[in-house]
């Protein structure tokens, strides 16, 4: 009983506390390549600090709308954090949703977040919102099909029963791969990097996600940036739980935790690292080539369910 | 007693439509009467339904009228008994808007007529739902079609009114014309010579395996054409926006739910077995009308027109469950077959609530603003203070955004397309996995169409004098609305309820019962929602959720207890901001209408006058418009080759009443002869 209680609120704890530790990661990583010495990998952490002191200023165009994104986003983030398998194969909340859910929160905290875009009635924050949906739009077929795939191969869309699955799965198979491949492709775009989407930019020509939330300040701010680094870390976590879930803990065992804690952050900061690499070896693609690219991760992922038949 | 209410129900309505002809001069008056009759009897009608679910008791009566050459014979299984249910409900709910919604035209036009059509519309549903007699299926289908005609050209001094009301009926008749042939085809293989269905029920076990794909086609058009599928879809576009809002809320809602409900007589009753390519072509149609109905929903300006292209969309999907339906029967996997049912089914509930909640938010933003242009609005989110969280909810449920009702469909749209890797065909297994794919990006399309429609309309700054000045309308309508909201959110939360329901619909109609595999309990021991791949608990979502919601803001006030709000102008390069600032949804849309070019062929023509000195530009006339292929490559093409025939032919009509009577005389003869024979 105590396990149904403790495991969720650490895996909210590890997904809250470490995704800015994730972004700060990359960002020094990427400064690194760049020649420069970087910011502290804890500077996310004082910038969240900083923006929840402060206080906010709101457009007089602005509705509720605006006010309740912030919270809509990050609330939908938490529970999405409560699905996902963490530290530990078991999912006590697992009742609660599968993988489809977990789509559909992202898609509800998007939804709110491309409405308060466009609140304000400045040109920057629709030409953001328009350019989120259509990537999302574009990507969701991909995620889809890989979904499907990892989905009928492990006999579930529970997140947490597909870790379990695959850790037993001994076959290395083709279409697996195929899976991952189209899957990352997707995270990139959902996640807003490059070559998708540049974090860092604020010229109004190339941002995208930025766009949407130029008009937020203070807490607000706030809450919408942890909770896009929080979407950064869960994608991560469903890539890495799902393809790579090797000694991952089963149950609350003491220090089968600690050894999953440790593989976890390993696996982690690996796909960071790549994220960095790529970040700083790719230009950001053009909006109207993006579609190329998921167009690219959509037939790996048919392909990905086309070898799933053949094979099996 | 269901035959007494049944009765009861019809005379209401009848009486309603008489009221609303009675009073010429207190028209007013006449129209109240008749939509609260309207109202009992749906209230009535639910009733009837909710009886036959719940006691498993198929009702059959006939009446016989006085010298009548046909039983008029009505048959409410639990088949029809879901289909009342959503008919009923909504209509309850449009006759109650209807109250609010028709001050618009009070002294403007003769309302006797709207009354009267409007009773006999619903009426007339409700009766295509339950004939047991393919003579008396054809007369309420027609009456629900011409009905339904007087309503779309309600306001028939606007000549798009008008084209509308004309295509409309023309493709209607088109319609007829396919299923009376089928019930004709099927009436010579059944060997009791009565047009009753119960003869019909399992034709498919008689008739050759020829004329029952012929049988097949003429159904798909003939209830495809009401059901505005790709690509015949062509009037529902054109007849949403003329009708008045309350007349599309029906038609949009369950109107064209009831050529589903016809799919679903004759594919699952009539026809059976079926060959598995039949249930194919369903799902390749499904899955074409969602992507195509939604990538046209997504450039639409006109709110109505948008929200009729969803209609098709949503059909696509409602078709999609029903077509692996019909895969998963004909590989004689029956539980998987229920479960893509129900999935079809919820939408069909699923889609009449939010469709119509939908419609009657976009008849709120007509009656206070009197444009159904989502370019000239905005900003009435602070105007229309109840109907904009009410449209929300709708958009948010149509995006099948968790925790409300569009997504439960969704989710088990997606979960019995998973279970197509069941099917021993390798095609049809990838083929149901392209169908998911297809589904998502139809889903992310839709969420982008109804930000768009939302933002554009609700949010930023008034564009227009008229959303300048709008007011929020009358109680009773956005408190209809707001039932139907509540319904949106009550299917959200308590699927299981709801889908319990639909099973009873299936243990009849497939024989089968999975009512004790789709709900389990978690170690909470709260109700989820159980298939063989998975569960959720939408329920435990929202608790979830207001959990965290009230952890955060606890929180975050505890940081910064002295939290201030300022409240300033929006940031806009210095100069100070404006209504043209923002983005419009021509603008929103740019990027998928340059993505989908192939489809869209857009054309784009700008104009430049300048004054005499060549640097000054005087007006820029910009026209953008896109190409509508079906109606260019399909519809003129074939309109083209039916007026040539008729221009051909048309010496037979010499306007002589002479030469009429030689043919008819004529016709007397041959007709005779042939008997005779």
């Amino acid at each position: 009983m105590i396990q149904l209680i403790i495991l969720p609120i650490l895996q909210i704890v590890v997904i809250a506390g470490l995704s800015p530790l994730i972004k700060g990661f990359i960002n020094n990583i990427e400064a690194r390549f760049q020649c420069r010495k970087g910011s502290s990998l804890f500077q996310p952490y004082y910038n969240l600090a900083k923006l929840f002191r402060k206080d906010a200023v709101i457009s007089e165009t602005a509705s509720w709308i605006f006010i309740a994104t912030p919270y809509v986003t990050f609330v939908s983030i938490l529970i999405i954090a409560l699905l996902v398998p963490v530290l530990s194969s078991t999912v006590p909340a697992n009742f609660t949703g599968d993988v489809i859910l977990v789509i559909y929160l992202f898609a509800l905290g998007r939804f709110f977040l491309a409405l308060s875009s466009l609140d304000t009635g400045s040109a920057f924050g629709g030409m953001g919102g328009s350019r989120e949906m259509t990537i999302s739009s574009m990507a969701e077929p991909a995620m889809m099909l890989s979904v499907f795939n990892v989905a009928i191969i492990n006999g579930s869309t529970n997140l947490s029963n597909i870790t379990q699955a695959m850790l037993s799965y001994k076959l290395l198979s083709p279409s697996l791969f195929l899976s991952l491949a189209a899957l990352a492709i997707v995270i990139i775009a959902e996640a807003g990097r490059i070559p998708v989407d540049n974090p860092f930019t604020h010229l109004e020509l190339t941002m995208i996600h930025e766009g949407m939330i130029l008009e937020f300040s203070g807490r607000y701010l706030a809450l919408i940036e942890w909770a896009s680094c929080m979407k950064l870390l869960i994608l991560l976590t469903i890539l890495v739980n799902t393809f790579l879930p090797w000694g991952i803990a089963s149950g609350l065992t003491f220090p089968g935790l600690i050894v999953s804690f440790f593989l976890y952050i390993v696996k982690i900061g690996f796909f960071a690292f790549l994220i960095a690499i790529v970040e700083s070896s790719f230009a950001k693609v053009r909006l109207f080539r993006i579609p190329n690219l998921l167009g690219t991760s959509f037939v790996l992922a048919v392909l990905a369910i086309i070898t799933h038949y053949i094979v099996s | 007693m269901i035959e007494h209410l049944f009765v009861l129900s019809i005379t209401l309505f009848a009486l309603g439509a008489l009221f609303a002809l009675c009073f010429y001069k207190w028209q007013m008056l006449g129209n109240y009467l008749s939509f609260i009759l309207a109202a009992i009897a749906s209230c009535v009608n639910i009733a009837i339904a909710i009886s036959v679910l719940f006691n498993h008791t198929a009702e059959r009566f006939n009446f016989l009228l006085y010298h009548a050459i046909i039983t008029y014979s009505f048959l409410i299984d639990s088949l029809s008994a879901i289909f009342i249910l959503a008919i009923s409900v909504i209509s309850l709910i449009a006759s109650v808007y209807s109250l609010g919604y028709t001050k618009l035209y009070v002294n403007k036009r003769d309302m006797r007529f709207f009354g009267f059509h409007f009773n006999l519309f619903l009426l007339a549903m409700i009766l295509v739902v339950t004939a047991n007699n393919a003579l008396v299926f054809m007369i309420v289908w027609e009456l629900m079609t011409i009905v339904s005609f007087f309503l779309v050209i309600f306001e028939y001094e606007n000549p798009f009114h008008r084209k509308a009301g004309f295509v409309y009926l023309f493709m209607s008749y088109i319609c007829a014309v396919f299923i009376s042939v089928a019930f004709f085809i099927m009436f010579s293989y059944v060997k009791t010579w009565t047009f009753d269905f119960d003869s019909f029920r399992y034709a498919g076990d008689i008739m050759p395996a020829i004329s029952k794909n012929i049988v097949f086609f003429l159904v798909l058009i003939g209830f495809g054409i009401k059901a505005g599928i790709f690509p015949l879809h062509l009037w529902l576009p054109l007849a949403h926006p003329a009708a008045p809002s309350n007349v599309s809320m029906v038609m949009s809602g369950v109107m064209i739910k009831t050529a589903i409900y016809g799919f679903i007589r004759f594919y699952f009753e009539f026809l059976t077995p079926s060959p598995p390519w039949w249930g194919i072509i369903i799902l390749i149609i499904g899955a074409s009308s969602a992507i195509l109905g939604i990538l046209y929903a997504l450039l639409e300006k006109d709110i109505k027109t948008l929200l009729a292209y969803s209609s098709v969309e949503n059909i696509g999907i409602i078709l999609i469950g029903i077509g692996l339906s019909m895969i998963f029967k004909s590989y004689n996997l029956m539980a998987l077959s229920s479960l893509a049912m129900i999935a079809g089914l919820y939408h069909v509930l699923n889609h009449a609530v939010f469709k119509s909640l939908l419609f009657g938010c976009a008849g709120n933003i007509y009656y206070s603003t009197h444009t159904k242009n989502i370019e000239q609005l905005g900003g009435l989110i602070k105007r229309l203070q109840v109907t904009a969280p009410l449209f929300l909810v709708a958009v948010l449920s149509i995006s099948a955004i968790p925790p409300l009702n569009g997504f439960v469909s969704e989710w088990l749209i997606f979960q019995s397309l998973l279970n197509g890797f069941t099917i021993p065909s390798v095609i049809v297994k990838v083929l149901t996995a392209i169908c998911g794919a297809t589904v998502a990006l139809t889903g992310a399309l839709v969420a982008t169409c109804f930000v768009k429609a939302f933002g554009i309309s609700f949010l930023a700054m008034p564009r227009s004098e008229y959303a300048q000045h709008a007011r929020e309308v009358p109680v009773i309508m956005y408190v209809s609305m707001g039932l139907l909201a509540g319904l949106c959110i009550f299917m959200g939360l308590f699927p299981v309820k709801i889908m319990t329901t639909i099973n009873h619909v299936n243990t009849e109609l497939l024989g089968v019962n999975i009512a004790h595999t789709i709900t389990s309990y978690d170690w909470l021991q709260t109700k989820t929602l159980q298939t063989n791949f998975s569960e959720i608990s939408l329920k435990s979502v929202t608790v979830f959720g207001l959990m965290f919601f009230a952890i955060t803001v606890g929180a975050i006030t505890l940081i910064n207890p002295g939290f201030t709000k300022k409240i300033y102008k929006t940031w806009t390069c210095g100069i100070s901001p404006e209504p043209r600032f923002g983005y419009t949804a021509t603008a929103f849309s740019k990027p998928f209408r340059i993505i989908f070019s192939n489809l869209y062929r857009p054309r784009r023509e700008i104009e430049t006058t300048y004054t005499v000195p060549k640097y000054f530009v005087k007006s820029i006339v910009y026209i953008a418009e896109i190409t509508p292929i079906f109606e260019k490559y399909f519809y003129a093409p074939l309109s083209r080759y039916v007026l040539s025939i008729s221009n051909k032919v048309r010496w037979i009509h010499t306007g002589s009443v002479h030469i009429y009577l030689v043919y008819i005389f004529i016709t007397l003869i041959i007709s005779m002869l042939v008997i005779g024979w």
